[in-house]
């Protein structure tokens, strides 16, 4: 129908210049119309008179005579379209077909494969037609692009999809050859992330318009499949972890489902949850135990649902490292009291947790527990870099402030934001505001806004609540059910006392309220993040009641400790710290390797030399320098390809001037056949996106018959600039008769003729 | 609604009154050697730590002779408040000026007071049930020092009601590396300390306690629960500290004791 009205396909005006061919200036076109319009609007005004054709009857009259004198006065200054065509025989076009394993599947009309619709849309005259044009060039497209001389030679059989670096390769073909246009014929069922901004622009600046058909359904009937599966990358051993499952389903919406987290055969955790609506994602939080150290392989699946399309997509894996080291939280406590006792106590089962003590038992004395060696920690709090860095963890409980020198208030500053240590402060009668913190150089160590005052540690009874955020935090999961945990922390025995810490600063995350017997509420556990550690404020000195109050069999108040600690700790880097966006990489062979480096005092170390050592299966072994990234300082970066599938154990060594700085280790596995099981419907969104941000066009197979002479009006490869005619359009006839006849009807429905 | 309202109102003051059940608040008792004792000025002040004392049945005759009388109270409440001024002064301890007093009655005031001391505990008749609670607090984290009993016939009393507390557990001697012996002062050397029958007979020892025992029941983690002073009269030589005819030594030890006893207590 357009092509019928408009004489031209859409391409024509999408890609043409609309352009006067007419001699005359434009000016001159202006100034006739409103000619024109004046001239017959005197007309009108004069036959007006006090006959039937006035008022807004004469303007509506004149409105549309003036457009049809504008009509004709514009095609008298011969209004054409300037596009670029390709020349014929000179240019070539690029069809690629995805032969990716998700074409294998039977979800087009009458059963048939994807791949085998594709085929019979390229063989049903659009491969003849484009061939009749251009020289054609066909190339199947999986995890990268080759060339094909016959579309007999696809079967699906690629285990995987990277659009991107096959429109790289495309484009780089062109650099060469006079590509005019890229046919893609595709699911869209890209599972190397999409394409990047970098391919795109790429693509526009060389002018080649990726014309896309879509093959395969665009939504699932009957399916669940897991989007994502969220879990730590390190962990610490026996640490309470969580998996959030991130799925959605179609076809299932109310039905129960089965969630399930093994560690190899081992059920760890499992859940049933209730589906929700068609295509709205889902997300729910399990939790499981990270067990010993070693790298942990879990499987997190949804148990197939009577009916479902796929259960490939079921099931995701997913790579933890727990690490066997066990880091050292030092704990300064500035008076003997029973929360120095019972948090000691509640810890000293955590096989992970090493608390090193120091405590003020008098003016001049110390006591030293947990020690590594007799002269460790001998003169009390640290005073060097080294000695306090050596720690992963600090407690701060009842000190006042004074007590330590500027130098030290300092180094704790340091520890939280340059060593990225945890920093725990505990309430008590000096501590806080209280202990002089509020005017000390760590007062924006605090996650509070701390009172100016310094009577806010209250010896009055409270009891704790959790908050919305406590309600997610593995801090404070006490029992595993949201709703019954939350239960369970308004039935813990009320503090002996709380220490009033202000309001949470912007960013800080409160956890736990305080409710007085006084009345109100107050925060009691808050977190934040602070530089490239955390701190965190326990607001009481009381929660030992929690474990003298409860029944030796219940273990919240070390629960909440351990858990608490390990928080504290979990995160905290070491002199070296290597990381990979994907731990697990499916039916990918590219792994990006990054490594932090501190020097001793946890400075950015950029004159390190890095190198990563990878063993592999069957023996590999690899040594991959590291290169130091220029915008980021101490940070050591490296691509590599793994070669086969299977575990790789990538070890990090940073030395500099014959000394080393640190080591750290990581695994990284490679697993091939399973990208294509997930997003298996059509990505028309990609697909249309794709065509859109290039100039082509997105095609259903139903209108793939257009493409052949869309693909004509190219700026890229070998073109010519056409002119084509626009006053000789039946659109345009259309108009001068419909305005006409419009004048008619009305006048007739005046009565005047 | 109404109803509804009644039933709130109902649980909050059944919560009310549980929360302040939980905590009873200081009390003095009749002392069987004091009487209206006076109360220091501060002794409603609040505090981090006090050191209990143990309420318990006593029998009203062990060596044959019928005292009659409550033996927990020996020594109270002169004895308390000194030691606890002393802990006051010589440590960082953030101290109750007046000791509390509870009872294994059954409810959970004693969870309330992790450090508890006993005197006379030769005299000492738990029942069963006193004895479970005992235990419970002891393994929750509570700490018994005991004192102030001497000679065989006290001793065997005193092991009999701890056998009813801990049947499984043996009563050791606390080797002098323990840190319960280092932890402020440095103990290895001591020596007995006797009650004030010393300032009269010059006789150290009771009955036939002539040697002072420092024993200890120990839990599974290595740290030492009950501490038990035998054959000695630390609960005396806090209670004369004052007194200028009772020998400073004795006093000092008693002290030092003390101060390494509770601050052990509230760091293991």
């Amino acid at each position: 129908m357009f092509e019928f009205l408009f004489k031209y396909p859409e391409a024509v005006f999408s890609r043409g210049t609309f352009v006067l061919l007419g001699g005359w200036p434009i000016w001159l076109l202006g100034l006739a119309i409103l000619a024109a319009a004046a001239g017959l609007g005197w007309v009108v005004w004069q036959r007006a008179g006090s006959g039937r054709v006035a008022g807004a009857r004469s303007a509506a009259v004149w409105v549309l005579q003036t457009l049809l004198a504008s009509v004709l006065l514009l095609m008298l200054w011969h209004p054409a379209l300037s596009v670029a065509t390709l020349r014929p025989q000179q240019n070539i076009v690029a069809v690629v077909v995805d032969d990716s394993s998700s074409m294998a599947q039977a979800d087009e009309a009458g059963g048939t494969t994807r791949r085998a619709a594709a085929v019979n849309v390229l063989n049903s005259g659009l491969i003849n037609d484009l061939k009749g044009k251009f020289q054609v060039r066909l190339y199947r497209l999986g995890d990268h692009l080759d060339r094909v001389d016959k579309l007999e030679q696809l079967n699906s059989s690629i285990p995987a999809t990277h659009i991107g670096d096959a429109l790289k390769q495309v484009v780089a073909d062109a650099a060469s050859l006079p590509i005019g246009a890229v046919v893609l014929v595709s699911d869209g069922a890209d599972n190397s992330g999409g394409v990047d901004l970098e391919t795109v622009s790429e693509i526009r600046r060389q002018r080649i318009p990726i014309h896309t058909i879509g093959f395969g359904k665009e939504k699932a009937e009957r399916d669940v499949e897991i989007s994502d599966v969220q879990v730590p990358a390190r962990a610490l051993p026996d640490s309470r972890l969580s998996a959030i499952v991130s799925f959605h389903q179609n076809g299932y919406a109310g039905q129960k489902a089965k969630l399930t987290v093994k560690e190899g055969s081992k059920i760890v955790a499992q859940q049933i949850v209730t589906l929700k609506k068609d295509g709205q994602e889902q997300s729910e939080t399990l939790l499981f135990n990270a067990g010993t150290a070693g790298v942990k392989s879990v499987e997190t699946s949804i148990d197939p649902l009577p009916g479902e399309e796929s259960a490939k997509n079921n099931l995701v894996t997913r790579l933890i490292n727990v690490d066997a080291r066990k880091p050292r939280i030092l704990y300064f406590e500035g008076e003997p009291r029973w929360e120095f006792k019972f948090l000691r106590r509640a810890v000293e089962d955590d096989r992970t947790i090493d608390l090193v003590t120091i405590l003020r038992t008098t003016q001049n004395k110390i006591y030293r527990q947990g020690i590594a060696n007799p002269d460790e920690l001998k003169d009390g709090f640290p005073t060097k870099v080294e000695d306090l860095f050596g720690f992963d963890g600090l407690i701060i409980g009842s000190v006042d402030a004074p007590y330590l020198t500027p130098g030290q208030q300092t180094l704790i500053k340091d520890f939280a934001d340059r060593r990225g240590g945890g920093i725990l402060f505990l309430g008590g009668k000096d501590a806080l505001s209280d202990g002089g913190w509020k005017q000390s150089a760590d007062v924006e160590l605090l996650p509070t806004i701390l009172p100016d005052r310094k009577d806010t540690f209250i010896r009055v009874g409270a009891t704790v609540e959790l908050t919305a955020a406590g309600g997610d935090s593995l801090i404070t999961r006490l029992v595993e059910d949201p709703a019954k945990n939350k239960e369970r922390w308004k039935a813990l025995p009320y503090l002996m006392n709380f220490q009033d810490v202000g309001q949470a600063k912007p960013g800080a995350v409160v956890l736990v309220d305080a409710k007085p017997m006084t009345g109100g509420r107050v925060p009691m556990l808050v977190t934040q993040n602070f530089g490239r550690g955390r701190t965190a404020i326990f607001a009481t000195g009381g929660s030992w009641r929690w474990r003298m109050l409860q029944p030796l069999t219940d273990k919240s108040h070390e629960m909440f400790y351990q858990q608490l600690l390990r928080w504290l700790v979990s995160d905290t880097p070491r002199k070296v710290t290597t990381s990979t966006p994907k731990q697990l990489v499916s039916d990918d062979s590219h792994v990006s390797l990054r490594a932090e480096v501190r020097d001793r005092t946890y400075l950015p170390a950029s004159d390190a030399k890095t190198e990563a050592h990878i063993l592999g299966p069957d023996g590999i072994a690899e040594a991959v320098d590291m290169r130091p990234d220029p915008i980021e300082a101490g940070v050591y970066t490296a691509d590599w390809t793994t070669p086969k599938p299977g575990s790789y154990l990538v070890e990090v060594v940073a030395n500099r001037g014959g000394e080393e700085l640190g080591r750290d280790t990581m695994t990284i596995r490679r697993e091939d056949g399973v990208a294509e099981n997930f997003h298996t419907q059509q990505n028309r969104e990609l697909l249309e996106k794709l065509s859109s941000e290039t100039g082509g066009r997105y095609y259903t197979p139903q209108d793939a018959s257009k493409l052949g002479k869309d693909i004509s009006y190219s700026d890229a490869g070998i073109t010519v600039r056409e002119t084509r005619d626009l006053w000789d359009m039946p659109i345009v006839f259309l108009l001068l008769l419909s305005l006409r006849a419009g004048e008619w009807l009305l006048r007739r429905k005046w009565g005047v003729i | 609604m109404r109803l509804r309202s009644l039933l709130w109102l109902f649980l909050g003051a059944i919560a009310g009154w549980g929360v302040l059940r939980a905590q009873k608040p200081f009390k003095a008792y009749q002392g069987v050697e004091y009487e209206n004792f006076v109360l220091p000025e501060d002794w409603q002040k609040p505090a981090e730590w006090t050191r209990a004392r143990l309420i318990y049945p006593s029998f009203f005759s062990v060596h044959g002779i019928r005292d009659g009388f409550h033996r927990w109270t020996i020594d109270y409440p002169r004895s308390d408040r000194h030691l606890l001024q002393g802990m006051r002064r010589l440590t960082r301890i953030d101290t109750r000026s007046v000791e509390q007093s509870v009872e294994p009655d059954g409810d959970d005031e004693i969870y309330n007071w992790p450090s508890m001391y006993a005197v006379e505990v030769g005299y000492w008749n738990l029942s069963d049930q006193q004895a479970q609670q005992l235990r419970e607090f002891l393994l929750r984290g509570g700490f018994l020092m005991v004192d102030d009993f001497h000679g065989t016939v006290e001793w065997n009393n005193f092991v009999a009601g701890m056998t009813k507390i801990f049947p499984d557990r043996n009563i050791v001697d606390i080797d002098n590396k323990d840190p319960i012996f280092h932890v402020v002062y440095d103990l290895d050397d001591r020596f007995q300390v006797p009650g004030m029958q010393y300032v009269f007979t010059r006789s150290l020892h009771e009955y036939d306690g002539f040697q002072a025992k420092w024993r200890g029941v120990y839990d599974d983690k290595g740290r030492v629960m009950v501490a038990i002073c035998h054959n000695m009269d630390l609960g005396d030589a806090w209670e004369n500290s004052d007194d200028p005819r009772y020998p400073e030594k004795f006093a000092s030890l008693a002290y030092r004791i003390a101060v390494n006893y509770w601050t052990y207590d509230l760091t293991h």
